[in-house]
């Protein structure tokens, strides 16, 4: 036990140290980009874009951290928020593969596994992306081929419907109360669901914890 | 300076460029330097090198597919911000949905109607640089303060319930897809019928995996699932 407190540690230290050069490196691009091209836009401007930007992104950043921090575990946790796209990958990729491996979610275990999975899932997007950005000219007909725009259009679907059959199935009675919610939420609320979204997550979340503590405390999710 | 310098020029320069890939190296070095790191661990405390190993081959085959919607992401950004700060921002934090949004607050806060549109100068791009970068660092920023304080606390209130703890993540984990699910069953139209599609060809390939026993097929299984949900949405948009 000692040994993977050691561990633990050294995973926050590894985090923390290479979460701050990623900061640091944001903050550098832009930097150098507007030394070198001698361009400075006016600070008034410049402050109220951030602040427009921050009023939105702030609630909906710390409610994601909220949320997937624990799904991901450690190492996980630190490498998905350096490298995004976290609901629709890599939180989906570490909860296959910590499945796939049988460990139990929350586990020690799991925790490795998510770890390995994020860097993995990590190092494909990378790539593939540096590979679209190389490849961007002769890539632009078929990604923007008229055809193949509703394939393009609902990758999204796509991915949660193969997602949802498989977890759903498995674990229905912790599954139907967020689902139910959320529908109810889209349905009733008259808010366009894709500005929605980012923040009824986090509530979705909770609200299956709630729902789940309430039917575990009753003795209903003992299988 | 030279005010009146094509702002793509910038956008598209090579410095940029240069910037980009430094940033993607930092990014694999420092994904490997995690993977590393846990896999030892991992040996340490007793875990099968197989299931390690069998971890990184499913996790790449399942980020391929899920990758593609960050492509075209960049696509849409290149001829308005230039291919290589996208590619930057995308590599590193981003998200496809954020991106645009901010740029075109960085637009918007200079009085710019919108990205590329008359007046977007290089000084509005640089403000939307600026804009871009600084509003998606805040759940890093969480993670490098309050990372160890809320797992602590998350281990005290769960307590050694091993179970609850697995109920607890796949709770999060459930309300999180419910919002991916939900939506197609409310838009409706093709979004829903390509969800219900790929939700059955995943279900016939796990009844397949289970009666002929072919486990190797399970990692392909999601992957099979997105592709076929995705041309029958061509077929049927």
């Amino acid at each position: 036990m000692k040994q993977y407190q050691n561990y633990e540690d050294a995973m926050h230290r590894l985090g923390r140290i290479t979460g701050i050069l990623a900061l640091t490196l944001i903050f550098i691009v832009p930097t150098l980009i507007c030394v070198k091209f001698n361009i400075w836009p006016p600070a008034k401007s410049l402050l109220k874009g951030i602040y427009m930007v921050c009023a939105i992104e702030i609630p909906i950043c710390l409610g994601e951290f909220f949320t997937y921090a624990p799904i991901l575990g450690t190492g996980g946790t630190y490498l998905a928020f350096v490298t995004g796209n976290l609901a629709n990958m890599k939180v989906p990729c570490a909860l296959m593969a910590i499945d796939a491996s049988g460990f139990k979610q929350g586990s020690k275990e799991a925790d490795i596994i998510a770890t390995i999975s994020v860097a993995s899932s990590a190092i494909i997007t990378v790539l593939m992306v540096a590979i679209g950005a190389m490849l961007l000219v002769p890539l632009a007909p078929i990604l923007s081929n008229e055809a193949l725009a509703p394939a393009f259009a609902n990758i999204l679907p796509s991915l949660f419907g193969g997602l949802g059959a498989y977890w759903i199935s498995k674990n229905w009675k912790i599954a139907i109360s967020p689902l139910i919610f959320v529908v109810l939420i889209f349905y009733f609320v008259p808010i366009p669901p894709e500005k929605l979204s980012g923040i009824l997550i986090i509530i979705s979340a909770f609200f299956a914890v709630g729902v789940s503590r309430l039917l575990y405390k009753k003795g209903l999710l003992n299988k | 300076m030279d005010k009146y310098l094509d702002y793509l020029d910038v956008a598209n320069s090579n410095f940029i460029y240069g910037l980009a890939i430094f940033v993607i190296i930092f990014i694999i070095f420092q994904s490997l330097i995690f993977m590393r790191k846990a896999y030892k661990q991992g040996l340490k405390i007793g875990m099968d090198k197989k299931i390690l190993f069998k971890t990184i081959k499913s996790s790449m085959v399942f980020s391929i597919v899920p990758s593609i919607p960050i492509v075209i992401a960049l696509m849409a950004m290149a001829p308005v911000l230039g291919i290589p700060f996208p590619w930057i921002r995308l590599s590193i934090i981003g998200s496809s949905v954020y991106e645009l949004l901010s740029a075109n607050i960085g637009a918007q806060s200079m009085g710019i109607s919108g990205l590329g549109g008359d007046g977007y100068t290089a000084v509005v791009f640089a403000n939307s640089l600026w804009v871009m970068s600084v509003g998606i660092i805040w759940g890093l920023v969480a993670s490098i303060i309050g990372l160890k304080k809320y797992q602590n606390r998350i281990q005290k209130s769960r307590g050694k319930d091993s179970k609850w703890t697995e109920i607890f993540v796949l709770s999060l984990y459930f309300g999180m897809i419910s919002v991916f699910i939900g939506q197609p069953i409310v838009e409706g139209g093709i979004a829903l019928y390509t969800m219900i599609f790929s939700a059955t060809v995943m279900g016939l390939i796990t009844f397949i995996i289970n009666k002929f026993k072919l486990k190797r097929l399970g990692d392909f299984a999601l992957s099979i699932s997105m592709v076929l949900g995705m041309v029958f949405a061509a077929i049927i948009g």
